[in-house]
């Protein structure tokens, strides 16, 4: 495997650890608040994982679930924002 | 009533969600995805507008009866196009046998191609129809 494929899996492999991180504070984090930081970061980090994922392996079609997965992160952020100010999605 | 931040970015980016999820479903034969997966994204337009917006311009813009006939056409649409080789003389599902002027293969992939469309419509209608429920529900 190329030198450019390895540091692209072992910073994968790196991030993923920092995901966890980031649940952790997701599910203990006292406010709604943190909570809703640390599912951006993890929809973040999860883009940027399968795009070097997409570099390392040359599979030019997880770059459209990237995409994908960035869109849906954006729903969920608006989604949390209004029920944490209105406390209703109405 | 969301700021008009929000309600801008949704309104410039839903159409090209909408866009995108057409492009997955129309790939499905040949790519990830397929209709399921273009349906959610093609569904999730529909749910940022509700979000962003509000539940009632929502349902203006895709009423309950609108949503509940689409999700009906979808799962027929499906179920026709798999009976369609039962009349030619196959088994359920079994497009090769269907009589048009085209290789077998050909007949395949175009009926795969529209089962999938059949599948994009119904799932589309099905999960902006679960969120707009939940969310009156819960008010």
């Amino acid at each position: 495997m190329p030198l450019v494929e390895r540091v692209l899996v072992l910073a994968s492999v790196v991030l993923v650890g920092v995901v966890f991180v980031s649940f952790y504070r997701a599910v203990l984090g006292p406010t709604p608040a943190d909570r809703i930081v640390a599912i951006n970061v993890i929809g973040t980090k999860a883009v940027v994982i399968i795009t070097m994922i997409s570099f390392a392996y040359e599979q030019k079609f997880f770059i459209d679930v990237s995409l994908v997965y960035a869109l849906i992160a954006f729903v969920t952020t608006v989604g949390l924002a209004k029920y944490l100010e209105q406390g209703t999605l109405g | 009533m969301t700021t008009v931040i929000i309600r801008t970015t949704a309104r410039i980016l839903a159409p090209f969600i909408q866009l995108f999820g057409l492009y997955v479903i129309v790939h499905g034969p040949i790519s990830p995805g397929g209709g399921f997966q273009g349906g959610v994204i093609v569904g999730a337009s529909l749910i940022l507008l509700a979000l962003s917006y509000d539940l009632a311009s929502a349902e203006a813009r895709a009423g309950h009866a609108i949503r509940i006939a689409m999700d009906s056409t979808g799962s027929l649409l499906f179920a026709g196009i798999g009976l369609l080789s039962l009349l030619a003389g196959g088994v359920f599902m079994d497009y090769g046998i269907i009589p048009l002027p085209l290789p077998a293969a050909q007949v395949r992939a175009l009926m795969i191609l529209l089962i999938g469309m059949a599948i994009g419509v119904h799932i589309m209608a099905l999960v902006s129809t679960l969120f707009l429920h939940m969310a009156e529900d819960h008010e």
